[in-house]
């Protein structure tokens, strides 16, 4: 099947369906039923064929090009049906299993995912670690058939729900920096595992702390080589950089266009707008870009970095574009529109912290693409 | 679409025409190459490939009036000058009352030594395309902040006009859309070799016992530059893919101001934070940096500045309330 005939089939069932998926907005609304909705998005559109497309046969898909995928996630954020940060996280953690699971495995637990039947969540950072990956000490010790892991993982996103979680451990010895870790992909049922929500600034209970205590992992589920698990997290970071940015371009289209249709007469700045639109339009430039290169089969290294900048600037312009027009109702509103604004307003803010802090991001592109050798 | 090796090929030719160090000599060499046959076959692809290339070598020839009269639907060829809008402007420079032609605008280094002019102008709310001798209208040589560029002033009073085309408002903005997305990648191309310049300077000039591209305060302007650069490329790519006879799409007209806009504003930033970076070196003749930084604040005045194109969008996007269209996958 051809990107056209796929986009052609996907418009006319989202037509017909739209009204069973669209999503509820407002203060009422709880992340428990967003999780729900995701869930339902998903098993409706892996049902109708479309969530299969783009991924191998042998994981549950139907084969074709990754730029199904993309347009997949990008109909369903532009027509305002997904949440692309819950809904985008397949796009990262399915491609993780798919390279470095045994095949049996991949093969067993991808299709869960894509129908919608379970949610897996990804524990890099710890409390000592953020930017500085490769210094987490979260410990795992081989005992026989088992990995015994003990230690805190924090910013899980959605780890309350998950029912699987690929996570980061120290293998290696304590000074063994990035040589010296290996990625398992463990079962968040495992006794010994307790997860804390935290409540962000925005309001929702979207991060977990999540802490292990002596918690067995049967070693096939190591994923990748033991102590290369450093090799598992840049393979990820790439791909969170790739598709899912490109949904979220759709889904900041589909604000910006929102904003622009419903912002009283003379709210909005035109000159602002203008510039807010183009960056919106360079950024979906950008990333049309690297979902070509994915979908021809190259390899993704840092220049997402690129993108990764390009979206956290676009996101927050959109947003204090927003914060400029609808000011009242982000401060006071609390009506399900003002609610959202204020949600999202505050939600972009993360933007330049998440996945790599725009600091991080500025390293890499310096170090990798500019060879300018290392800060020190 | 052009292949790799084709376009590999042709940019090398690209890349030797501008090193010729006069306009004569660039345009010889252009004309040798086939670069207008190629820009009425492959638009799309030939107009990046060249003016990366004359932007990167700080060149200056008449592509751009290649490329306008082209797109117009008129003969191109190297004794056609094309008389671009006002600085900062993208409205046509010409306009016709009972049959006498006044022009205010201005030329490429082609147009001093080309023996006719494409104006564009307005007559009675339509316009319509004169091919005027240059004989006929004043020009004189722009000193300005970039001589090196070479660009004319063209005034013209009374100008008798016997014969002129019509030409219809979707073809102007097509052809004003091909040049912006032109002048787009020529922006990209003296943008990469600012960053290129600084990096060099960077890895080279030791402070403190480091080189001070170790500093992070350095290191991040550099990388905001590459982020500039490649925003600026990839958005006059998707912009040029639009460009040709075969795609023509309503959309192309936006997205073309849109590529110049950004490009012209992050040309800016780059050479704010090249400058910064190269600090006195960067003020001053004997490094080649101000030839870049010169050529920035003019080639943002052609075909429709940053400041101006972005408040036209706002505005038109206030009147519609609709976003344009963005290029499918």
């Amino acid at each position: 099947m051809d990107l056209q005939e796929f986009r052609d089939g996907l418009d006319g069932w989202l037509d017909e369906h739209e009204p069973e998926l669209r999503a509820e907005f407002g203060p009422d609304v709880t992340l428990d039923q967003e999780m729900e909705h995701v869930s339902k998005v998903r098993r409706m559109t892996y049902d109708a064929g479309f969530m299969r497309r783009g991924w191998p046969e042998w994981v549950g898909g139907l084969g074709g090009s990754t730029l199904m995928r993309a347009y997949l996630g990008e109909a369903l954020a532009y027509r305002d049906l997904i949440d692309p940060g819950i809904y985008s996280m397949t796009e990262v953690l399915a491609p993780t299993m798919i390279e470095f699971a045994r095949p049996e495995l991949a093969a067993e637990m991808v299709p869960r995912l894509l129908r919608g039947e379970e949610t897996w969540c990804q524990g890099f950072s710890e409390p000592s670690t953020g930017s500085n990956l490769g210094s987490l000490s979260c410990r795992a010790r081989r005992d026989g058939d088992v990995w015994r892991v003990t230690g805190q993982k924090v910013w899980t996103s959605l780890a309350q729900y998950a029912d699987r979680c690929v996570l980061l451990t120290r293998t290696g010895t304590p000074e063994s920096g990035h040589r010296g870790i290996t990625a398992l992909f463990v079962d968040m049922d495992a006794p010994g595992i307790t997860v804390r929500p935290i409540r962000a600034i925005h309001g929702r209970d979207e991060f977990c702390e999540v802490f292990f205590d002596d918690v067995p992992v049967p070693v096939d589920r190591t994923l990748g080589e033991v102590d290369r698990g450093w090799a598992v997290a840049m393979d990820l970071l790439p791909y969170e950089r790739s598709t899912s940015l490109w949904h979220r371009s759709a889904y900041l289209r589909q604000r910006l266009g929102s904003l622009l249709s419903s912002a009283p007469d003379g709210a909005l700045d035109p000159a602002d707008l203008g510039e807010v639109v183009q960056m919106t339009f360079a950024f979906h430039a950008r990333s049309r870009g690297t979902q070509h290169r994915m979908a021809r089969g190259d390899r993704l290294g840092p220049e997402t970095s690129v993108d990764k900048v390009l979206l956290a600037t676009t996101e927050q312009a959109v947003f204090d574009l927003a914060a400029d027009t609808v000011a009242a109702d982000i401060a006071l509103g609390d009506d399900p529109g003002g609610d959202r604004w204020r949600t999202e307003f505050l939600y972009s803010r993360a933007a330049t912290i998440y996945g790599g802090s725009a600091e991080i991001q500025r390293d890499i592109i310096a170090r990798r693409l500019l060879d300018l050798g290392t800060d020190r | 679409m052009m292949d790799a090796q084709t376009a590999g090929l042709l940019a090398q030719s690209f890349e030797s025409a501008f090193r010729h160090q006069n306009v004569t000599a660039v345009e010889a060499a252009l004309e040798e190459i086939g670069w207008r046959e190629a820009l009425a076959e492959e638009a799309a692809d030939v107009i990046p490939l060249l003016f990366t290339r004359q932007g990167g070598a700080n060149a200056a020839s008449g592509a751009l009036d290649d490329v306008l009269n082209t797109a117009l639907g008129l003969p191109a060829d190297g004794d056609t000058a094309f008389v671009l809008p006002e600085f900062g402007t993208c409205t046509a420079p010409g306009s016709v009352r009972d049959g006498d032609l006044t022009v205010s605008g201005l030329g490429t280094a082609r147009m001093p030594g080309a023996a006719r002019a494409v104006v564009v102008a307005e007559d009675g709310g339509t316009l319509r395309a004169a091919v005027v001798e240059t004989g006929k209208v004043e020009t004189r040589p722009v000193g300005g902040v970039d001589p090196r560029l070479g660009l004319v002033t063209v005034e013209a009073r009374g100008v008798r006009l016997d014969e002129r085309v019509e030409v219809t408002a979707g073809r102007w903005a097509d052809a004003v859309a091909a040049g912006q997305v032109a002048l787009a990648h020529e922006l990209a191309g003296t943008g990469r070799v600012m960053l290129g310049l600084t990096r060099e300077h960077a890895v080279t000039r030791i402070q403190f016992g480091r080189p001070i591209g170790s500093f992070q305060a350095v290191r991040h302007r550099l990388a905001e530059s590459l982020v500039a650069i490649e925003a600026a490329e990839g958005l006059a790519a998707a912009a040029a893919e639009t460009l040709g006879p075969d795609r023509s799409d309503p959309g192309s007209a936006p997205l073309a101001a849109m590529a110049k806009a950004v490009a012209g504003r992050n040309a800016r930033t780059v050479a704010r934070h090249c400058q910064q970076v190269l600090a006195g070196v960067g003020f001053t003749d004997e490094h080649d940096f101000h030839h870049y930084f010169r050529r920035v604040l003019t080639l943002d005045g052609l075909l429709g500045d940053a400041r101006t194109l972005t408040r036209g969008l706002g505005e038109e996007l206030l009147r519609t309330r609709r976003l344009p269209v963005a290029p499918p996958l």
